[in-house]
């Protein structure tokens, strides 16, 4: 067994490799040939991942103690004392295996993918760089360090959405992302705040200590978790701020992949579970949660239905599937959160990855209309693809069965209305994935001028990775109704203190699987018949298409809407303070002053006409008033 | 003896640079001054013991020639020992005309502002703050762009009303105290004056303060001045000068008239988070890249002066951590603008565009300087404002909230004119000049350190003003 | 001296005072009302002297020599001033072609 002291070295490694990753292929970014860079930051974030791995079987066995690592001290002053330290516990090693294994995968895919790129250096720095953060997001031992991590996540997301900076589209995707982000980073760090004016500390441990004093329901807590909720809808793209995450989709797809699949956008979840102690204290908020996510989940789903472009299907189906994570927190299911968290990167990175393929093969094209019949081509990506799809709608055995069925059935025992509405979204995720499976990948070639060919090994093979994790990765919480023993979830409950609840009879869980399962197969069969035996194709535009149809192919007008309420009011407001409040309303006061003195003068001037008789007359009439001052008065 | 070399050295360097100006040598004179007081300025910070100077000024009693150092100096005389190198040094090799005179107006006024934040007398402290307007005064007149005229004209005028109201009341308070009278500020803050009288006086040294900030709604002479001044004009008034009406509001208002500031705390910090709003929302627009960034440099100061009038630990210190920060980060900003409109040939962000393209490494600098100015963490600038916000928090949570829009407002305005003048396609009517020169990129890789080096490691500089509660022990900090 | 003190003090102390208030008000009105510049000096000078008359009488009265000084010192300064103010009145002249007052109203800025 390794010794304390190696492993605490371990820790810091797991971060810094990225960052030394960000700064070689950073700084060395003109003088870095070839792939060199990409194997350089590829390398970096295996070696991060294997001493993840090596610090999970160190740490892995139930009541083992969170391991705490102290850099130094970052802020100290009054009460405030943030030290620069990593904890890692259950919650935090997920992550970082999460993060870093399908980090690493993405970023060997990426050599691939960004090869052709004449920026392909500064690519893989600010992947890196985005890697470093994650970490420092998941490891840090208290909510600011949190927050560094949050912040520099989204400086990374805003960074690689624009990273092809020439197209003006992508620049406002990249600032749209940042600011939405930033939006809730307020409610977050207010959130912090004021739980340190309650707590009267930052780190995960105290806080979680001192909450314990405080009764379920206490206001304070409430105003807390809301806060954090802020942050959180903007991280993991929840209604009212989801629209960010669809237009981030103008980044590279690796980039969509790994910061808008797998892993930033999860970060929101991350930060939950992890304060689930506080959270379990305001049922208020853990309402607000499960309807924020259910109606997200809903509602992108929808818009998902009707999309052409096939990185905005996944980019709503994303949307939805954080919605169903929501929903899982709002349950107190932090767990079971972290579970679909943990499939969800695994199959999304994969369809996301697929997409790429896919794009990489059609030289650019994203509009499905325009694809078709890839399958043959295609061969790998379209099995890849497929198993993810499988996996993305719920179909045993892959790994989004698993994690969805737990949600499911969490919802059913709460609430038979909920249960209801979630399963619909599931059911909707099943056809707009079926509906991008068959349009992109049966049928015919829609642009006859392309020939596609199949992606290069350093491409596939991560696909096929990540397809074996899609296929398997539900198994490592069998539930016990199939024999297991829930060990994901057992050994996530130290980090995140769900919410107990009864467990279900067997007999109706068999029943509730059963029921989805009919449902999923009819829609399999809706989309079947559709897609694949009707070989309909999706509409190209809104001309063709009904009220509804256009609506939903509009995303519901949500951008439209926003612009009007907030865009164009702000850009109205800042040239309205600037024209008329500064121009025309401070500065003439200002100059009013001067304009005053200057009329003053003019008015004194008329008595300095040079008429001498004048100044004479009123010197003796001066020198009589004098002296008739003197005298009688 | 160090805090008179720090006084003097500065502006008997720009005499000498005056007389020698023809001699080769004399381009070497202004930077080597600076870094001699910028050792000096080190040295007397980290607790070099710098001896005591007061000499009796004038057959007045009271008005003494004596200079004092405490921390809140120490933090103002870190910033301007740090900050004059590079300002002088954004000059060098540039084709401005008569540089000589312009780097010795420059010396003079790091004496002059040296002599603000050292004086321990209020008389003496008076003279410097009007010296320390001279050197700007003819600075903008000479150097600056169109409409200087005018522009001078009003930031003079302006500058110079509210420094009367700022005599008249020091004169007040100096004929408060008992005896023989004494300006010296130990002495004035020795005064407990009637709660009625500390409310009105406060007014009469705030105006004269925040006009010299400056905060909204006395600002007006800002933008302009800014955006007219020569870069390095520009960069002393934001850099440096902006936070004089800082110090004087510890010096004059915390210390002497602590019942005033109670009194009137929640009106000025409702001018300070007006003034954020405004400015974010206003900077948003503007097209000439200078203006905006003074925009954003009047929203920073905002910002400051809210959390100042929080008056409790954690704003104060994030309040003297952010003078720093703020300093550093502007004239590295001021510094890029000036680069940039070099390169581009013009300061409206319409003639830009495409920058990236031609000019890649400007672009990474201005961005990360950027981050550094919106506040990204492990940047100063984020340990400043939270802990500005912590303070504001604790007054009001919906003042920290419109506090606390600067992160949202600032990413607004700071992103889209980062993107139009660096990303997209490349504009087509510039005369593209290349990439920054590496002179210019070893004077500003050193700031761009200095703002992570702050952000990553601030307990340097958190140390220094550990014990601001006990120094401000008037004004019971909470 | 005693003889012509005492021929002064023949006549009352008032008529002189009266007679200096004449004079007096003569040389206002006259430099109020006249506009040759000319005239005006001389009413200025009548001014004078109606002051240095009455300086004389008290002194005499008085028998104090400081009042009679004084009247010299007058008299030198009245001098000086005629000698300037005439020279304006040269320039004016040459420029104006005028001595009327009224014609330096040019005299501002």
């Amino acid at each position: 067994m390794v010794t304390d002291s190696y492993l605490k070295a371990l820790v810091w490694l797991v971060p810094l490799l990225p960052l030394a990753g960000f700064l070689i292929t950073g700084l060395g970014r003109k003088r870095l040939k070839g792939h060199i860079a990409g194997i350089l930051a590829s390398t970096a974030v295996v070696i991060s991942f294997v001493l993840s791995v090596i610090l999970f079987f160190s740490l892995r066995k139930p009541g083992t103690e969170p391991l705490t690592v102290t850099l130094f001290s970052w802020i100290t002053t009054g009460e405030l004392s943030v030290p620069f330290a990593f904890l890692i516990d259950p919650l935090s090693l997920t992550m970082m295996l999460i993060v870093t294994g399908v980090g690493a995968l993405i970023h060997i895919y990426s050599i691939g993918y960004m090869h052709h790129d004449e920026r392909v250096n500064t690519f893989f720095a600010q992947m890196n760089l985005f890697t470093f953060s994650m970490l420092l997001l998941v490891m840090g031992s208290g909510y600011l360090l949190l927050f560094i991590g949050w912040e520099g996540v989204g400086l990374c997301s805003y960074l690689l959405i624009g990273f092809w900076f020439k197209n003006p589209d992508y620049n406002y995707a990249a600032r749209k992302a940042f600011v939405m982000n930033r939006i809730g980073d307020l409610g977050f760090l207010l959130g912090i705040i004021l739980m340190f004016f309650t707590f009267h500390s930052l780190s995960f441990s105290e806080v979680f200590g001192k909450a314990a004093t405080f009764d379920k329901g206490a206001p304070v807590i409430t105003a807390i978790t809301l806060l954090l909720l802020v942050g959180a809808v903007g991280k993991s793209a929840q209604i009212p701020l989801f629209t960010w995450l669809p237009d981030a989709m103008a980044g590279p797809t690796p980039v969509s992949a790994l910061i808008h699949a797998a892993t930033m956008v999860t970060a929101g979840i991350y930060m939950i579970a992890r304060s689930g102690v506080l959270f379990n204290l305001a049922p208020v908020t853990l309402t607000v949660i499960m309807v924020l996510g259910l109606a997200t989940a809903i509602l992108a789903a929808i818009i998902a239905l009707k999309q052409n472009d096939i990185k905005k299907v996944l980019a709503y189906s994303t949307v939805s599937q954080l919605g169903y994570m929501f929903l899982a927190l709002g349950l107190g299911a932090y767990s079971a959160a972290v579970f679909h968290v943990t499939t969800h990167a695994f199959f999304k990175a994969l369809l996301f990855l697929g997409a790429g393929s896919v794009i990489h093969a059609m030289g650019g094209e994203q509009d499905i209309t325009r694809m078709g019949g890839l399958k043959t081509k295609l061969p790998v990506t379209f099995l890849t693809f497929a198993i993810a799809t499988l996996a993305i709608s719920g179909i045993p055995p892959f790994s989004g069965f698993f994690s969805k069925d737990l949600i499911l059935a969490k919802a059913f025992e709460h609430n038979l209305v909920l249960y209801v509405f979630a399963l619909g979204g599931a059911l909707l995720t099943c056809f707009y994935m079926f509906r991008l499976l068959f349009v992109v990948f049966f049928g015919n070639l829609r642009s006859p001028e392309v020939h596609p060919h199949e992606s290069p090994r350093i491409m596939t093979i991560p696909l096929m990775i990540l397809a074996v994790l899609a296929t398997v990765g539900g198994f490592l919480n069998m539930p016990s109704l199939l024999g297991g023993h829930s060990g994901f979830l057992a050994f996530l409950q130290p980090s995140t203190q769900s919410l107990e609840t009864g467990e279900l009879a067997h007999s109706t869980e068999w029943g509730l699987i059963f029921l989805s399962l009919a449902l999923l197969g009819t829609v399999f069969w809706i989309a079947w018949r559709k897609f694949l035996k009707q070989k309909h194709i999706p509409e190209k535009d809104d001309h063709t298409l009904n009220l509804a149809g256009k609506i939903v192919y509009q995303k519901l007008y949500i951008d439209q809407i926003y612009a009007f309420l907030l865009e164009k009011p702000y850009s109205w407001l800042s040239s309205f303070l600037f024209r008329k409040v500064e121009n025309q309303l401070l500065d003439p006061l200002v100059d009013g002053v001067g304009h005053l003195t200057s009329e003053l003068g003019t008015l004194t001037r008329r008595f300095q006409r040079g008429n001498l008789s004048f100044y004479l007359f009123a010197m003796v009439a001066g020198i009589l008033l004098f002296i008739v001052f003197i005298l009688f008065v | 003896m160090k805090l008179l070399i720090l006084l003097f050295l500065p502006l008997f360097a720009g005499l000498l640079l005056l007389i020698t100006r023809k001699y080769r040598f004399s381009g070497y004179l202004a930077p080597a001054s600076a870094l001699i007081s910028l050792v000096v300025t080190l040295m007397v910070i980290s607790g070099v013991p710098s001896g005591n100077v007061s000499v009796d000024w004038m057959q007045v009693p009271g008005v003494r020639f004596n200079l004092q150092l405490d921390e809140i100096s120490k933090i103002m005389l870190l910033l301007t020992g740090l900050l004059y190198p590079f300002i002088l040094l954004s000059s060098w090799g540039r084709e401005q005309t008569n540089q000589a005179s312009l780097q010795a107006l420059l010396l003079f006024s790091q004496s002059a502002l040296t002599g603000v934040f050292l004086a321990g007398n209020a008389f003496l402290f008076y003279v410097c703050w009007e010296l320390a307007l001279l050197p700007v005064f003819f600075i903008l007149l000479l150097w600056g762009g169109p409409g200087r005229r005018s522009i001078t004209l009003k930031f003079f005028i302006y500058t110079l009303a509210g420094s009367l109201f700022l005599l008249f009341g020091i004169i007040y308070l100096y004929l408060q105290t008992p005896g023989l009278h004494s300006a010296d500020f130990a002495a004035m803050a020795q005064l407990q004056l009637p709660e009625k009288t500390q409310q009105w006086l406060f007014w009469i040294l705030f105006i004269g303060l925040a006009v010299k900030m400056p905060l909204f709604p006395f600002h007006t002479w800002q933008p302009p001045a800014y955006t007219t001044a020569p870069p390095q004009g520009t960069m002393v008034l934001a850099g440096i000068m902006s936070k004089m009406g800082i110090y004087g509001v510890f010096r004059l208002l915390f210390l002497v008239l602590p019942q005033g500031v109670l009194f009137w705390q929640n009106t000025v910090i409702i001018l300070g988070l007006t003034g954020v709003v405004y400015a974010s929302v206003i900077a948003f627009r503007q097209n000439n890249l200078k203006t905006l960034i003074a925009f954003s440099s009047l929203a920073h100061i905002s910002l400051m002066v809210a959390a100042l009038f929080a008056a409790n630990t954690y704003a104060v210190q994030g309040v003297l951590f952010q003078v720093v920060a703020h300093g550093i980060t502007i004239v590295a900003l001021f510094y890029l603008v000036m680069l940039t409109e070099e390169k581009a040939g013009t300061s409206e962000l319409s003639g830009m565009g495409g920058l990236k393209i031609s000019a890649p490494r400007l672009a990474l600098l201005f961005m990360l300087v950027m981050l550094g100015g919106i506040a990204l963490p492990l940047t100063s600038g984020f340990i400043g404002e939270f802990l500005m916000i912590t303070g504001i928090f604790k007054v009001s949570v919906w003042f920290a909230l419109a506090g606390g829009l600067t992160l949202v407002l600032g990413a607004v305005y700071m992103l889209y004119a980062y993107q139009r003048a660096f990303l997209g396609p490349l504009n087509p009517a510039p005369e593209h000049k290349g990439d920054i020169i590496s002179r210019d990129q070893w004077w500003l890789i050193p700031l761009v350190i200095l703002i992570l080096v702050l952000g990553i490691w601030p307990q340097p500089v958190l140390n220094l003003v550990l014990t601001i509660p006990e120094l401000l022990r008037p004004l019971p900090l909470p | 001296m005693n003889e012509i003190t005492s021929a002064i003090q023949i006549i009352p102390l008032e008529h002189y005072i009266l007679l200096s208030i004449i004079m007096f008000s003569i040389g206002v009105l006259g430099v109020l009302f006249r506009r040759n510049t000319i005239v005006i000096l001389m009413c200025i000078e009548l001014m004078f002297n109606s002051v240095n008359l009455l300086l004389t009488a008290f002194a005499a009265y008085h028998s104090d020599l400081t009042g009679q000084v004084f009247v010299f010192f007058i008299m030198i300064v009245a001098a000086a001033e005629v000698a300037v103010g005439l020279s304006i009145l040269v320039m004016m002249k040459r420029n104006v072609d005028s001595v009327d007052i009224n014609q330096l109203n040019r005299l501002k800025w």
